[in-house]
């Protein structure tokens, strides 16, 4: 087996170059949904495991509520901040945004955003959501379909083409001005 | 003396011979001519004869093999128990020790296939099989006959295909073959289609959808808005 072969074999792995398709407020919300349910899931069952081992212990649960409830609190926000940014600057797909086939990328020159600028963009979705969710409403009239949040952040949510591919870095695309 | 009449006696008797010698030779000189003569004539007669003969009975065989029922005929005689028992005959006798002897002792079928290679019959064979329709039918006919059935189990079964399995196993070029075709583009799309399937179709048609959803939302937004539209 020789590099020709090899060659010939990933002969079809050419990938073709598409224009960016910017994506809308619908499909960016069930994406959304779909990974909130994941963040509410993975904690209601690390909370019930941790509610379950508390049980059979014997702390006294006046004094150690408050305590449990900021550290609960503080570990969800953690997990939640943690879930984006790590999928953002990593894949550029959330679990959710995978289903939906979107990507998150870099509005200068296509990539995937660094973890600061996923950080800066989760920010910006809180920030955007807190106004009654008033910071989304760009997303219908920007022509490139940004939020608030990507506009902080300086990113763009565009069509994955191929499912199994998103995960290479630095695709060769120019988002529109 | 004696002696001497003697000898005068036999050189006369030797003389009085060839005086009559010649003079018979003298007289039968005409007449042996003419039974010369007479002897050319006849050989001439008959050879002109045996001449006309031979004609007479090509003609007559050409006439004979290019009737209708010299067919018939030849035919009826290969059919007969005559030509059977003549056949037989020969082949129970010693004919057929004999032609072998010979065939062995001048070397025929070695000269045969010599000739033969050398006139490339050996290549022209090969094309001619190779072109004609007769080796897909005996490859047909082979694949479908119950002994190569039994014959290819025999031969997985046998401890050969083992072997030969092991060997491929252990050999590093099949495992970068295989490498190399898991990572091709078109095994990982078939694993990916495969393994998705149904979750992906729901979600594509949800994609769909969204994205329908997403076009009508944006076009009353800015009509809303009286804005043009994208």
């Amino acid at each position: 087996m020789n590099h020709a072969v090899a060659a010939r074999v990933h002969e079809t792995a050419r990938e073709h170059t598409t224009e960016l398709r910017y994506q809308g407020l619908v499909t960016r919300g069930i994406a959304f949904a779909l990974d909130a349910a994941v963040i509410n899931l993975v904690a209601i069952v690390v909370a019930g495991g941790v509610a379950l081992a508390l049980s059979v212990l014997s702390v006294p649960k006046d004094s150690i509520d408050t305590v449990l409830i900021a550290v609960g609190g503080a570990l969800f926000v953690a997990w939640s901040v943690g879930y984006f940014v790590t999928f953002w600057s990593t894949t550029g797909q959330t679990p959710g945004s995978r289903l939906m086939r979107i990507t998150v990328r870099s509005a200068d020159d296509g990539n995937i955003v660094r973890p600061r600028r996923a950080a800066v963009r989760f920010a910006g979705l809180v920030v955007a959501a807190i106004p009654l969710l008033a910071g989304f409403l760009p997303i219908l009239f920007d022509e490139r379909r940004r939020g608030l949040h990507d506009m902080l952040a300086g990113t763009v949510v565009v069509e994955a083409p191929e499912l199994s591919r998103e995960s290479e870095p630095s695709r060769p695309r120019t988002p529109r001005r | 003396m004696t002696e001497s009449y003697y000898m005068d006696g036999r050189r006369l008797f030797g003389a009085t011979v060839r005086l009559g010698g010649t003079v018979g030779h003298a007289a039968m000189r005409p007449a042996a001519g003419a039974v010369a003569a007479g002897l050319r004539l006849e050989r001439a007669a008959r050879g002109a004869a045996a001449r006309r003969l031979s004609e007479a009975a090509l003609t007559a065989l050409d006439a004979a093999l290019i009737s209708p029922v010299a067919e018939e005929a030849v035919d009826r005689a290969m059919a007969s128990r005559l030509a059977r028992h003549a056949v037989g005959r020969a082949f129970e006798g010693p004919l057929v020790d004999v032609i072998a002897e010979d065939l062995v002792r001048y070397a025929v079928v070695e000269r045969i296939v010599d000739r033969l290679l050398a006139d490339g019959i050996v290549e022209q064979t090969v094309a001619r099989v190779l072109d004609g329709p007769e080796l897909e039918r005996v490859v047909g006919t082979v694949l479908e006959s119950p002994a190569i059935e039994r014959l290819i189990g025999q031969t997985i079964a046998s401890r050969l295909a083992d072997q030969a399995v092991a060997r491929l196993l252990d050999s590093e070029e099949l495992w970068v073959l295989v490498e190399e075709i898991a990572e091709s583009p078109a095994v990982t799309d078939a694993i990916t289609q495969q393994g998705y399937g149904f979750a992906d179709e729901v979600a594509g048609g949800m994609r769909a959808r969204s994205r329908n959803a997403d076009a009508w939302l944006e076009r009353t937004a800015r009509r809303a808005l009286r804005r043009p539209p994208r």
